[in-house]
């Protein structure tokens, strides 16, 4: 990891011009996601402690800090994709609207559906590229074809990637670059109108134009959802996102509007690892 | 030679010999069934033989070189031949000699030693006959209802029997074939009410006419069969054999009249087709020993589809819930250590298990149930096509089995965590996603399973397979497929024709047409397979990161 000074990365014009938000103290219609005394083991390793924090709405928040740190961990309890984990025991609890998704009569793939998730590397199906964006909502049983068409020019002119297929709509999605297969990924997860977007890594597998398309692409996302990011790359954080919380071994050590902890960072912690002293 | 060793050679050497030994075999195994199987057909040249013995006896031989063999002298001094000191070696020739009315054997062993005389005349013939095998000798007249006419009328009158031939098969197979079929349902029906203590005077009174209708129908057809036999079994032929003798052949009974001698090289090419061609849409004749195998290839087929049918879904079914549902514990690792060794039982096994749990209790209990009326005589309680197709089914199921796990295994979590994440269940998620992108693995376990059954003849035999089967499982009456049937197979046919027949030297090309014929239907059915695979292949393919 290069070093980089907090000034360096508080050249984002953006962020300053926005008073920030008082995350210890938001009101209900603010919050998108409540997260309260969250803990998580897989097996007999602590993977997450007692973290506690709330998500604002229509805001992208990033998850930074060191690999195995457990930001991705904690981006998967939100559309809890780790039930798929053997062995994996939560506790605690994440509010969506008030209720705990980790409740008992809770449908998970209701769930899933207003929280969307974007993974790491692109995984489009292989199937063509319109099929690939309807398929959420050919699950919800939605078979008119006008409104999936409708719904399809939507998403994907919202992942900025219509003029770019609009004339191979019926091709396989596998013939597109890395780039626009996790662009398509993104207009596949926006299909379905969810309420939260989770971004695991979303750039880490692609070149730095593709990256610089799809940073632009959540800046815009964010007028219609509440984007959650996590990112290892620092630059990334700051250039994008309203606020970052920085985990360090399963805690949860920072969490304040972005160009706070980035420039001035409350905890020892935090500094040294923007400060590039390890991670 | 240790830098050698070092340097790898060794074992490029020693794979690419082994590659070569395998594909050596495989080509010479082709080779020699084709060679062997295909000469069959074509039309050999018809020899006469003048021959000489020790004791200046003359004699004449008519026939076709079948095998010829060199034998040391040593093994002949009994015979008291006067021969060339300095001859080793004498040809002995094989020589099929048909006329079975004559001779009671069709081949006969010639020493060349013998021979004074070899020609090939153009008006030998051989003629193909229904029965008593072939007949070969010269045509001494043609007799058209009891007068004598010109032998070049031959074609012409053996057209017109062929025509009637066709009529007689008609009738016989298709007409009174069903109403032999609606009487014997009529009897059953009877049998049911009798069963039931329903048999009123009027339903009795009902199926009394039906009967009398059918019976009137039959008097009619056969009445219609009578005049067709008559109509060929009008004219004979006088053929005149090797010793001189005159035989009278009716053409009831002659296939083929052909002239060998006098065909050119387009001619025999057509011949050889014509009989390829008959080969396979033909009924076997003469105990197995002549004719085509087409109820053999047609049962073959047919039940390498029904066990296909019967085994995807269920092979397909048990994998999913082995790798996606079943937990990852002990339980599951025996059960998959327990499908695997399945494959390994032989398959005779199968064959008795499907005698005891499919024939007896499982056919037997239908049979009580269904199809009380036609006992004792039993319907499902008997070897038949869908139990032979459901043994199989059992003895291929490991392979779709584990092909189709092995598919599941390949396709990347991504898949299903993005299809998941998406809001779908993990039934949509299998049902959308994962069975399309494991479609290829499911297919290459149904070729291993079609080229494992095709081949399949031990457990067979228990479970429906038959030397002579009078009925297609399929025909014009309802409900037209007819599982409980028993059916013929390729595969026991080799078996039947090659060592269970009367006449196991004159079969011998037939059992390598066969095999060779074997060998295409599977290969035919693998390919067809193998297409559809690639097809998917190129649908789902997945891209490499």
């Amino acid at each position: 990891m290069i070093s980089i000074s907090p000034k360096a990365l508080s050249t984002g014009t953006e962020h300053l011009d926005k008073s920030p938000l008082d995350l210890t103290n938001l009101s209900p219609e603010q919050i998108a996601l409540n997260i309260n005394n969250l803990s998580l083991q897989y097996g007999k390793k602590q993977a997450l402690n007692d973290i506690s924090m709330a998500i604002p709405k229509g805001q992208v928040t990033a998850f930074i800090g060191p690999s195995g740190c457990g930001k991705s961990t904690l981006l998967r309890c939100i559309n809890r994709m780790n039930d798929l984990v053997d062995d994996c025991h939560i506790s605690g609890e994440i509010n969506l609207h008030g209720n705990n998704i980790y409740g008992k009569h809770v449908d998970v793939a209701e769930l899933r559906r207003k929280v969307g998730m974007v993974f790491q590397r692109p995984n489009p199906f292989p199937k063509t590229i319109y099929e690939n964006v309807v398929y959420g909502l050919r699950i919800m049983g939605e078979n008119n074809r006008r409104r999936l068409d409708d719904a399809a020019e939507k998403s994907l002119r919202s992942a900025a990637l219509w003029n770019e297929v609009k004339d191979r709509l019926h091709e396989s999605a596998l013939g597109l670059s890395g780039g626009q297969q996790q662009r398509l990924v993104i207009a596949r997860a926006i299909a379905i109108q969810p309420e939260v977007l989770l971004l695991d890594e979303p750039t880490s597998a692609l070149d730095p134009i593709s990256t610089l398309t799809i940073e632009e692409l959540i800046n815009d996302l964010k007028k219609q959802f509440t984007v959650v990011i996590v990112t290892h790359n620092m630059q990334q954080a700051a250039r994008v996102s309203d606020q970052t919380a920085f985990m360090y071994m399963g805690d949860l050590i920072e969490y304040s509007d972005t160009n706070t902890l980035f420039t001035t960072p409350m905890k020892k912690k935090t500094e040294d690892y923007i400060t590039g002293r390890y991670g | 030679m240790n830098k050698w060793f070092r340097s790898g050679s060794p074992w490029i050497w020693l794979s690419a010999g082994g590659v070569s030994i395998s594909l050596i075999s495989v080509l010479g195994l082709l080779w020699l069934i084709a060679s062997r199987g295909l000469s069959y057909f074509w039309p050999s040249q018809l020899y006469q033989f003048d021959l000489m013995d020790e004791q200046g006896a003359k004699s004449v031989v008519i026939g076709e070189i079948y095998d010829r063999e060199q034998i040391p002298v040593s093994q002949l001094a009994h015979l008291d031949l006067t021969l060339d000191p300095e001859q080793e070696v004498l040809e002995r020739l094989l020589i099929k000699t048909g006329n079975r009315e004559l001779v009671s054997l069709d081949f006969r062993w010639l020493l060349s030693h013998n021979i004074t005389n070899t020609q090939t005349p153009d008006d030998l013939v051989v003629v193909e006959r229904r029965t008593n095998g072939n007949f070969y000798g010269y045509i001494d007249s043609v007799v058209v209802d009891g007068e004598k006419v010109a032998n070049n009328q031959l074609d012409e009158l053996l057209t017109r029997v062929e025509h009637f031939q066709e009529k007689i098969d008609v009738l016989q197979k298709s007409d009174i074939g069903a109403i032999n079929y609606q009487l014997e349902r009529l009897r059953l029906k009877t049998r049911k009410y009798q069963l039931d203590n329903k048999l009123t005077a009027v339903a009795q009174a009902e199926i009394d006419s039906e009967i009398a209708i059918l019976n009137q129908k039959y008097a009619k057809l056969e009445q219609e069969l009578l005049g067709y036999r008559e109509e060929i079994s009008r004219d004979h032929i006088v053929m005149r054999a090797m010793d001189g003798q005159l035989v009278t052949i009716n053409f009831e009974y002659i296939l083929k009249v052909s002239f060998n001698n006098t065909l050119g090289l387009m001619d025999k090419t057509a011949m050889f087709f014509s009989q390829v061609g008959a080969f396979l849409v033909d009924d076997p004749r003469e105990a197995n020993t002549e004719g085509g195998v087409f109820p053999a290839i047609f049962g073959t087929v047919l039940m390498v589809l029904l066990m296909t049918v019967i085994v995807s879904p269920f092979g397909v079914i048990a994998a999913i819930y082995l790798h996606e549902y079943a937990g990852n514990n002990a339980f599951t690792k025996l059960l998959r250590i327990a499908v695997i060794n399945l494959a390994g039982v032989p398959s005779i096994v199968y064959g008795v298990f499907g005698l005891g749990f499919f024939v007896y209790m499982v056919g037997g209990s239908l049979d009580q149930l269904f199809y009380a009326e036609n006992l004792p005589s039993p319907t499902f309680g008997t070897p038949g096509v869908l139990w032979s197709a459901l043994t199989l089914a059992i003895l291929t199921l490991p392979v779709v089995i584990v092909s189709t796990e092995e598919g599941l295994s390949r396709i990347p979590s991504a898949m299903r965590h993005g299809s998941l994440a998406l809001g779908a269940t993990k039934a949509e998620t299998l049902w959308r996603i994962i069975l399309p992108i494991a479609s290829p693995a499911i297919m290459t376990g149904i070729i291993l399973a079609i080229a494992r059954a095709a081949g399949e003849v031990a457990p067979l035999m228990l479970v429906g397979v038959v030397k002579m089967a009078p009925n297609l499982p399929l025909d014009g009456n309802f409900p037209f497929l007819h599982l409980d049937r028993k059916f013929m197979h390729l595969g026991f046919h080799i078996y039947d024709v090659g060592f269970q027949s009367p006449n196991v030297e004159a079969a011998r090309p037939l059992v390598y047409a066969t095999a060779l014929l074997l060998v295409t239907i599977i290969v035919a059915l693998n390919m067809t397979a193998v297409s559809i695979r690639n097809k998917l292949r190129e649908r789902y393919k997945m891209l490499e990161h």
